[in-house]
């Protein structure tokens, strides 16, 4: 038998994490910024995330395991099963440090590089992902290239592991909201169109009186945060992360889902989301049914992707191209 | 008010290249002055280092307004813009995206109201009000009003020129730098163009310094004329003074 509501409930979730990072890519792209560095503030998130979910309560409860051998994993699930308050506790405080270190790693980072020239920006963040990925799979404390693997569910001390599920599923979409609510708030306000004139202009908004590289960091760093919260998210739901989970093609993927939606369309993006990573959950889902040995199933699911983009682009070919002007020459 | 400008000996190079040897001027409060001289003679690269778009390798700048003297030097366009410098681009430039009426209220200033926390709370509405009034105001008044919802991909070249000239307006610019305003412009248009700049002159006092290298379309509308050739001061005075020097014929007939 399948499981319909558990394979729901699991989408919805995948879904809901997508849409926070989907919903500040767009917000970040109408406010041009090309952040090819997505999966750097997602990662980041995760793995501070992680960090504090498996190191504190170990520590606080006074074990000196290591939250990477056995004992440990079992001693995290042991406590989260039995201490409530303790559980949600780390799970609260890592989603605070989540968006706390994502966003300053963004603004520290960007500000300087939005001051010399905006267009070098978009390859450091790529890079940074990469760098940090490196860096995962190469530290120790950080478990290498096996990462996390006690990452306690905050929900475990629920009787009912459909209700934890449930309820996690519920947070996500809250955190789904407020992400929808900040960049719809921020878009349709006066600050939106400034961060649009930036975008096609930037010259122009910079003799329009705003101090764009300020402007653009302050952006990319509430942008991060949220993804760094979306990291969080992950990382607990999953329970476990590791290095390989925070490719560059994280970032494409999301990079996709808003063009396939439509830049500047913050509804577009939401569908291109829904479509994408409904698409690829599915494809994720079934191809182990098949059975195929010709291709991995990775590269299976990005055919299917990749095909539907296609499609849906080649019938409504205005999602892809945004609006851009200016003359170089002054 | 106005506000008088003062380039102090600037010099900006560009490699090898000398864009500005030596520039001094001096324009006074509340006049009209054009900036005239050949392809290359450095005009746009005078209104860049005034802008803070380049900073100059030499020299000052300095703004001088109700008393006061701010050193400008090497600040960024977008403060020098706060101060009230308005500049047009010899190639218009407006954000495309967006409306006439759009383009013009992003001059605005929001103030605390254009942060993120404001947008939040939607705190801005009051002042959005109090913008678009301003706007439409300023867009009536030189009969712009019909083409305030369309967006620049649909103006002509003299409204581009126009709009871009106006929307300095919307900070109570008390410098405007236009960089060729007539260029391409049909001549009713020109004529508007120069009717608006005198009455801005007029009615608010502001500073105007118009770039143009066809020199008779300029000569009729401006008080005092700047002669640049290859990138030093090569005569100022009267318009009538200035075209008839002889250096400033030998300039422009090349040699
Ligand atoms: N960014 C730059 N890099 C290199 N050289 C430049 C740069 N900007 C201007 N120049 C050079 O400086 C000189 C002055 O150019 P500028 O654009 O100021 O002239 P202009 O008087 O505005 O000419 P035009 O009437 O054609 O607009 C030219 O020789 C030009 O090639
Ligand atoms: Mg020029």
């Amino acid at each position: 038998m399948i499981d319909v509501l558990g394979f729901l409930i699991t989408l919805t979730t995948y879904i809901g994490i997508y849409l926070v990072l989907s919903l500040t890519l767009t917000l970040e792209v109408s406010s041009g910024i090309t952040n090819f560095g997505k999966v750097a503030f997602y990662g980041l998130g995760a793995y501070t995330g992680a960090l504090i979910g498996t190191y504190l309560p170990l520590a606080i409860t006074g074990s000196r395991a290591s939250p990477f051998d056995v004992n440990g994993i079992q001693l995290l699930y042991t406590i989260s099963k039995s201490n409530p308050v303790l559980d949600l506790s780390v799970f609260l405080l890592s989603l605070a440090a989540g968006f706390a270190v994502s966003a300053l790693f963004g603004l520290l980072l960007t500000y300087p590089i939005h001051r010399v020239g905006s267009a070098l920006v978009g390859f450091t963040l790529l890079s940074t992902g990469e760098v940090l990925r490196l860096f995962y799979l190469n530290t120790e404390p950080l478990g290498e290239s096996k990462g996390f693997m006690g990452i306690p569910n905050p929900f475990a001390w629920l009787p009912q592991a459909r209700g934890a599920e449930a309820l996690y599923l519920i947070i996500v979409w809250c955190f789904v909201g407020l992400t929808y609510f900040i960049v719809s708030r921020i878009m349709n306000s006066p600050l939106g169109r400034i961060l649009k004139g930036m975008r096609d202009d930037e010259l122009v908004a910079l003799y329009a009186g705003w101090p764009t590289p300020l402007i653009k960091s302050k952006v990319l760093a509430l942008t991060s945060g949220l993804t760094g919260v979306a990291g969080v998210l992950w990382a607990y739901y999953f329970t476990s992360i590791n290095p390989n989970m925070f490719t560059p093609s994280l970032t494409f993927n999301i990079w996709a889902m808003v063009i396939l939606g439509g830049i500047d369309s913050i509804v577009g993006g939401v569908l291109g989301t829904v479509l994408l990573a409904s698409v690829d959950y599915a494809a994720r889902f079934v191809i182990p049914f098949i059975g195929t040995t010709l291709v991995t199933p990775d590269y299976l699911r990005w055919i299917i992707v990749g095909l539907v983009m296609l499609v849906v682009l080649l019938k409504k070919p205005e999602g892809l191209a945004p609006r851009r002007g200016g003359v170089s020459k002054l | 008010m106005g506000v008088k400008l003062i380039v102090e000996k600037v010099t900006k190079r560009f490699g090898g290249v000398v864009a500005l040897n030596r520039v001094s001027i001096n324009v006074p409060s509340s006049l009209v002055v054009g900036l005239i001289g050949p392809n290359g003679s450095g005009k746009t690269t005078l209104f860049n280092v005034v802008t803070g778009y380049y900073t100059p390798d030499e020299g000052r700048v300095l703004i001088e307004g109700s008393g006061r003297v701010v050193d400008i030097t090497g600040w960024n366009p977008n403060r020098i813009s706060r101060l009230g410098v308005a500049r047009t681009f010899q190639i218009p430039r407006l954000i495309p995206s967006l409306t006439v009426l759009e383009n013009m209220l992003l001059f605005y200033d929001y103030g605390s109201c254009a942060s993120i926390t404001c947008s939040l709370r939607r705190k801005w509405v009051d002042v959005e009000e109090a913008a678009v009034a301003r706007a439409m105001s300023i867009l009536r008044e030189f009969g712009l009003e019909s083409i305030a919802h369309k967006r620049p991909a649909e103006l002509s070249a003299g409204h581009l020129k126009l709009v871009e000239t106006l929307r300095g307006l919307m900070s109570d610019a008390k410098l405007f730098m236009l960089d060729e305003p007539f260029a391409g412009v049909e001549s009713w248009m020109a004529r508007k163009l120069t009717d608006t700049i005198r009455k801005i002159n007029r009615e608010k006092g502001s500073t105007f310094v118009v770039i143009e290298h066809r020199i008779t379309e300029l000569l009729e509308g401006v008080d005092y004329v700047y002669v640049l050739h290859n990138g030093s001061l090569l005569a100022e005075g009267k318009p009538d003074e200035a075209v008839s020097d002889e250096r400033v014929i030998k300039a422009y007939l090349g040699k």
